[in-house]
């Protein structure tokens, strides 16, 4: 009996503790009204911004301010949407956060900026342009539209995206591709690992470029790729029977390779100065 | 109208500009300094003295050399020049180029005096595995340790691995300068390096 006594004491402080802290939260929702291929954009220095598609031609953006010490400007000028978060003197990352919830059109242009993130984007056509530092990237069911990301050392993740050019750089964040296609697939980094689990298709051009992190990357059997594979200090490893390429590039046994499979269709350049390469076939039994 | 159409009637301008020419200096940040620098030397040259005529000296000394580099013959046939052409030849030209050299030296240095250190300058100070920052990363990295003390030693961390990368890219270069993939990577090395910079910077932004 004493013990549920303390035990429900305990629990109205905490909720009067968590009621407190809530206080301090102001939430702002904004509406625009926008045409065709709008162009929105979001900068928030600490916090998450989260985009998804809504339908009609509106942007609708939720704000929750963690203190007062950071305010949201706001603006439209014609079809361009403007929401800026700014921290004032004293906040920290904590206080100075800013969650962001923004609903836009699928065709809408996006680009959103957040020094620790994270950055989520999902189902949408138009372009995308995530920037962060240390934030958390996470990109799936894009297509149609551009994806340009850029961390420092948030690792990025990109899902199901295809039908257009892709261009990942992160100095030391890994990047993990799944099921992204399109003409142009490019990952520069410095010493973040490199993860490719796809088709390798579209007849596109794939290049995946780190200095000293590793490259793995896993395509069907049916891949038809153009490739060539080098690392000069580190292992390179190929599970396809490649076809010789009739190319300059100097084959050299664990430290390059090159080959085509296939049609030749995609153009595949796996790339590391010191890091290892692993080429993967991908099981039958994957795939289901 | 594009830059190559811009500059093809750069010559042709007398200082006057159509609506069209107007408006692409507007917008073409690249012609925009192209006109500044070339109006920069027009005003400069203005001051230059007639009496800038080099001693008799310098001519024989670049006649010594043409002649020894075969240019020039006692015999070949050259072409008479115009009367008068004696006293018209280019004289102001030796001293009006040197001039011009000059000024486009300066005027090109006082606009690349804030750029980042150059890849001899980065070289340079790369010369042991733990060598320390260029200046200019220095001044970075107290930028950023104003704007965001957490972030300070991701930066620095951050810059050495950028760093490694453009030394080993550009040993890789010299050692194979024909390599298109030695090539790549030392363009990588240097878009990651910009990156890092672009990225301080836009946090220095209010």
């Amino acid at each position: 009996m004493q013990k549920r006594a303390r035990v429900a004491k305990v629990a109205v402080v905490f909720l009067l503790v968590g009621a407190a802290f809530a206080a301090d939260e102001i939430r702002n929702e904004y509406h625009f009204k926008v045409h065709r291929h709008a162009s929105v954009s979001i900068i928030n220095q600490y916090g998450p911004i989260s985009v998804r598609p809504t339908l009609g031609n509106q942007v609708i953006v939720t704000v929750i301010l963690h203190s007062d010490k950071v305010k949201v400007e706001q603006g439209q000028g014609g079809n361009r949407v403007s929401v800026v978060s700014h921290v004032l003197p004293g906040a920290d990352a904590e206080s100075g956060r800013a969650d962001f919830e923004v609903l836009v059109p699928a065709d809408a242009n996006v680009t959103l900026h957040s020094t620790t993130g994270p950055l989520r984007a999902e189902k949408l056509h138009g372009d995308v342009i995530l920037e962060g530092n240390t934030a958390n990237v996470d990109v799936r069911d894009l297509s149609d539209g551009h994806v340009h990301v850029k961390t420092l050392n948030g690792p990025v993740t990109l899902t199901n995206v295809s039908d257009g050019h892709v261009e990942i750089t992160s100095i030391s964040g890994d990047v993990a591709l799944k099921a992204v296609n399109g003409p142009l697939v490019h990952v520069n980094s410095t010493s973040g690992r490199i993860l490719y689990d796809g088709d390798f298709g579209d007849g596109g051009e794939y290049s995946l470029m780190t200095h000293s992190g590793d490259i793995d990357a896993t395509a069907p059997s049916y891949a038809s790729i153009d490739v060539v594979a080098s690392s000069q200090q580190g292992k390179v490893e190929n599970d396809f029977p490649l076809q010789p390429a009739h190319s300059s590039f100097a084959a050299k046994a664990g430290s390059a390779f090159s080959g085509t499979m296939g049609k030749a269709a995609s153009s595949v350049k796996l790339l590391s100065f010191s890091g290892k390469i692993h080429l993967k076939k991908r099981n039958i039994s994957d795939n289901r | 109208m594009t830059c190559q159409e811009f500059e093809r009637v750069l010559t042709e301008l007398a200082g006057e500009f159509s609506f069209e020419q107007e408006r692409h200096l507007r917008t073409c940040l690249s012609c925009s300094e192209l006109m500044s620098d070339l109006r920069a030397i027009s005003q400069q040259a203005q001051f230059l003295s007639e009496d800038a005529e080099p001693s008799p000296r310098v001519w024989n000394a670049i006649d010594i050399t043409l002649r020894q580099e075969g240019l020039i013959h006692d015999s070949s046939p050259v072409r008479s020049a115009p009367p008068g052409w004696s006293r018209w030849r280019p004289v102001w030209l030796v001293p009006a180029l040197a001039t011009a050299l000059v000024i486009s030296g300066v005027i090109l240095h006082q606009r690349t005096k804030t750029a980042p250190a150059t890849v001899s300058q980065v070289a340079a100070s790369l010369q042991s595995p733990e060598s320390t920052m260029v200046p200019e990363e220095e001044q970075l990295l107290k930028l950023v340790a104003t704007q965001a003390p957490a972030l300070r030693a991701s930066y620095e961390s951050d810059l050495r691995a950028v760093d490694a990368y453009i030394r080993d890219a550009e040993s890789s270069v010299r050692s194979n300068p024909n390599d298109e993939v030695a090539q790549e990577y030392l363009m990588n090395a240097y878009e990651q390096r910009a990156m890092v910079y672009e990225m301080a910077m836009d946090r220095s932004q209010p």
